[in-house]
């Protein structure tokens, strides 16, 4: 990378997560300070190694004007830049699959991704609207996850078994898990495909089963190829009690950092999210961005 | 005498195979990287012998010191054959064991200068090439054993025979490099005038100038070159000397061109102010070559001497750009020629030698900073497209490329028009996506200046799928990241949801 000797370079530090959002959403100053520059380079910089290093060749009669010893300039790599994601990529076919399969339809609530819009829809209805316990009290809430099927159930049982029986899922998909514990149970992280692995906020999601359906947060290592999701890691509070609003601190995100993501202390806030289809959350019925 | 092409005849003569020789060459360059970042990069030029015969069978080892302590006794006492003895003695001190045994010997070196500044005209020639001999030695033991003959070498540069000159202005040039204690005692014989002189009244004869340049370039690469040499050589005739010879289309081949140029580039590179060097016309005349050379760089003919020239060339550019008052900036560098030399470069030299893109990348950011000129002119000439494709590219290059391209924008709106017109917004959707956190950042400041005071912009950017990668971008680790895209999201583009 050039560092030319003149050029500035803005330091930054760490900031707890109300601090961070506050600044951004309310006063928020304009942080951009390009200018346009010259830089002078003194003879013994890096950006003339190279040169200089021709140049000596020639000067010691080593100078050669081989083509095969022509170097071959690289694209500039590609990086996911979601906080905790150190997907790395050479091509933008690759970037957009990785964000297509791995980042779109994200819960804005829990932060989970779910491999299609719609099922993204039936997690957020399941599992963040509230209404939703309501009503299905009295009528038949669980739509089957087979797009086109049409059918609802009670239950979520009730729906895992029609997926078998009838949509042939697989029996050890991921139904059986019971309603999640929350806080106290510290869920292991699971070595992560693409070597990706998400933070998500304290306020999960509590409705049973279906959240296990879509979403990967077992600790078995099977993973479905149509629903390949991201592990989620919990942070152990240590009090067991979820919290609603992420105000925890982003120290303690250490432990669930690979060795491979340098550490950062900056947590997604449950109440921003991404808009535009990308990720959504429910925040009554239109899910309109703040 | 020194020309690029022969320097490929003169590689292969030393024997082993096309593999054996890139293997010792991946070798050097190695070495000559490390010995760059631990500031020990030297090097000396051994002036080959002319009209010899090559396919000699050589001697082993033994014969040979016995030879040279022979050799020696003979010359000692002046016979008949003392030519002869020379000339052979020459050949013997090729080999740097034999050359240890010389040195060795009891007033070898003194016999040497003697003969040197004897009357016998061959003898002095021979008894030169001796010394360059030992002047090439990478052991300062064996070459500092010529600094005794260093006041008659410089004398000897007003001399008016070629080859004799260039012998000596080599030789001298082999010494610069082996310590403080030969500088200054360079310094003290006038080697600054000496030169100055030399290049002045052989200034038609391109070898002699060629070789003054050379030595030159060994005074300005020495440790303390900034405080004791260069003041001197700006205030000397030496700067104004070095210029002339940038002339373009020499039939002589660019090597005096070179050495001049490489010169010109430890002047400007030592120092940031290079006011005297710029009111002597330096950046006028580097700029000419430079837009001269364009033809034969678009061409694209594959010419070893052209990219050792232009290297330094670019470099020189790029510095004096830094003081170059910004109204006199477009006249002095030419203007259009000078754009459309320096987009070719990097364009041709982009996968064959990246180092040179780079470089001229650099230049051109130094030009558009603040020169609103050079910014229309890149416009006008439809050179911008072609640079934004270069956005892809890594090793830096698309650092520099974006900045000139920031440089432009930054201008006045009519610019950010022009650049959006060109595909800029489609390129950075896809700069901030990269790996590189500068080139993201400088990605989301340049966006920021195009959509700043243009709606018609950030419309377009929005309509090109950009706010996702904003959206994205605020949960980046970096917070100069976030800091950039969440302003932008909130300040600029929070009426634009789909």
């Amino acid at each position: 990378m050039l560092e030319p000797e003149d050029m500035k370079s803005v330091g930054f530090g760490a900031c707890s997560v109300s601090e961070e959002c506050q600044t951004e959403a309310t006063e928020q100053k304009n942080p951009f300070n390009f200018r346009t520059e010259v830089f002078h380079m003194h003879k013994d910089h890096h950006i003339f190694e190279d040169g200089d290093i021709q140049r000596h060749m020639y000067l010691q009669d080593l100078y050669t004007y081989s083509a095969e010893d022509a170097t071959t300039l690289s694209v500039s790599e590609l990086a996911c830049h979601i906080s905790g994601c150190s997907g790395t990529f050479s091509t933008l076919e690759d970037y957009e699959h990785h964000y297509n399969t791995l980042h779109r339809h994200v819960c804005c609530s829990c932060r989970r991704s779910l491999p299609s819009a719609r099922l993204l829809d039936i997690h957020i209805q399941e599992w963040h609207d509230p209404l939703f316990t309501i009503l299905a009290q009295r009528q038949d809430m669980y739509q089957c996850l087979v797009e086109g099927c049409g059918l609802k159930f009670s239950t979520s049982k009730h729906r895992k078994e029609h997926l078998i029986r009838i949509h042939k899922y697989p029996p050890d998909f991921r139904f059986d898990r019971g309603k999640k514990e929350k806080g106290a149970q510290e869920l292991k992280r699971q070595q992560p495909k693409d070597d990706m692995a998400m933070d998500v906020v304290q306020d999960v999601c509590d409705s049973e089963g279906t959240c296990d359906l879509m979403c990967n947060v077992s600790c078995s290592d099977q993973l479905e190829p149509g629903e390949s999701m991201e592990t989620q890691v919990l942070k152990d509070k240590g009090d067991g009690l979820p919290s609603s609003a992420s105000t925890e601190d982003p120290s303690t995100d250490a432990q669930h950092r690979t060795a491979l993501k340098p550490q950062y202390s900056y947590r997604v806030p449950s109440t921003v999210c991404f808009g535009h289809g990308s990720v959504r959350g429910f925040r009554g019925r239109r899910g309109r961005r703040k | 005498m020194w020309r690029v092409k022969e320097v490929g005849h003169k590689a292969g003569r030393h024997g082993g195979t096309l593999e054996q020789l890139r293997l010792k060459r991946r070798q050097q360059e190695k070495s000559l990287r490390q010995a760059r970042r631990d500031r020990q990069l030297v090097s000396k030029r051994l002036l080959h012998v002319e009209n010899e015969d090559d396919s000699e069978v050589s001697m082993d080892a033994a014969s040979e010191v016995e030879d040279v302590v022979g050799l020696l006794h003979k010359l000692h006492q002046s016979g008949p054959d003392k030519e002869v003895n020379l000339r052979a003695m020459s050949k013997a001190l090729r080999d740097p064991s034999t050359q240890l045994t010389f040195i060795k010997q009891e007033n070898s070196i003194h016999l040497l200068v003697g003969l040197l500044t004897g009357s016998d005209a061959r003898c002095r020639l021979l008894a030169l090439q001796c010394l360059h001999e030992l002047s090439h030695s990478p052991h300062t033991s064996v070459s500092l054993t010529c600094l005794p003959a260093s006041s008659y070498l410089l004398t000897y540069l007003s001399g008016q025979s070629t080859r004799f000159t260039e012998l000596c202005l080599y030789t001298l040039g082999n010494l610069c490099p082996d310590g403080d204690a030969v500088t200054e005692k360079l310094l003290a014989q006038g080697i600054i005038p000496a030169l100055a002189n030399c290049m002045e009244s052989q200034r038609h004869n391109l070898a002699v100038v060629e070789a003054a340049a050379f030595t030159l370039s060994q005074l300005l690469q020495t440790r303390t070159a900034a405080q004791n040499i260069i003041p001197t050589v700006l205030a000397s005739r030496l700067p104004s000397l070095l210029l002339s010879v940038l002339t373009p289309e020499p039939e002589f081949g660019p090597a005096p061109a070179i050495e001049c140029a490489w010169c010109l580039h430890y002047l400007t590179s030592s120092t940031k102010d290079n006011r005297e060097l710029l009111t002597g016309g330096a950046l006028q005349q580097c700029s000419s070559l430079l837009g001269t050379l364009g033809g034969a760089v678009t061409a694209g003919k594959r010419d070893e001497g052209l990219e050792l020239l232009l290297c330094p060339l670019l470099r020189c550019v790029g510095n004096l750009l830094c003081c170059c008052p910004v109204e006199e900036l477009s006249s002095q560098v030419g203007g259009a020629s000078f754009m459309v030399t320096l987009c070719a470069i990097i364009h041709t030299y982009l996968h064959t030698r990246p180092s040179l893109a780079r470089e001229a990348a650099w230049v051109l950011n130094n030009a558009t900073a603040h020169c609103s000129q050079i910014c229309s002119a890149l416009l006008s000439l439809n050179l911008v497209p072609a640079l934004i494709n270069l956005l892809l590219f890594s090793e830096g290059i698309n650092v520099m490329i974006l900045r000139t391209l920031a440089n432009v924008a930054h201008k006045n709106k009519e610019s950010s028009v022009q650049l959006v017109e060109h595909g800029l917004l489609a390129a950075l959707c896809t700069t901030l996506k990269m790996a590189d956190q500068e080139m993201v950042t400088l990605s989301l400041e340049v966006l920021f200046l195009l959509v700043d005071g243009s709606s018609k912009i950030a419309k377009e950017f929005v309509r090109q799928g950009g706010l996702a990668l904003l959206e994205v971008i605020q949960f980046n680790s970096e917070r100069e990241m976030r800091e950039r895209a969440s302003y932008l999201l909130h300040q600029h583009f929070v009426s634009y949801d789909q």
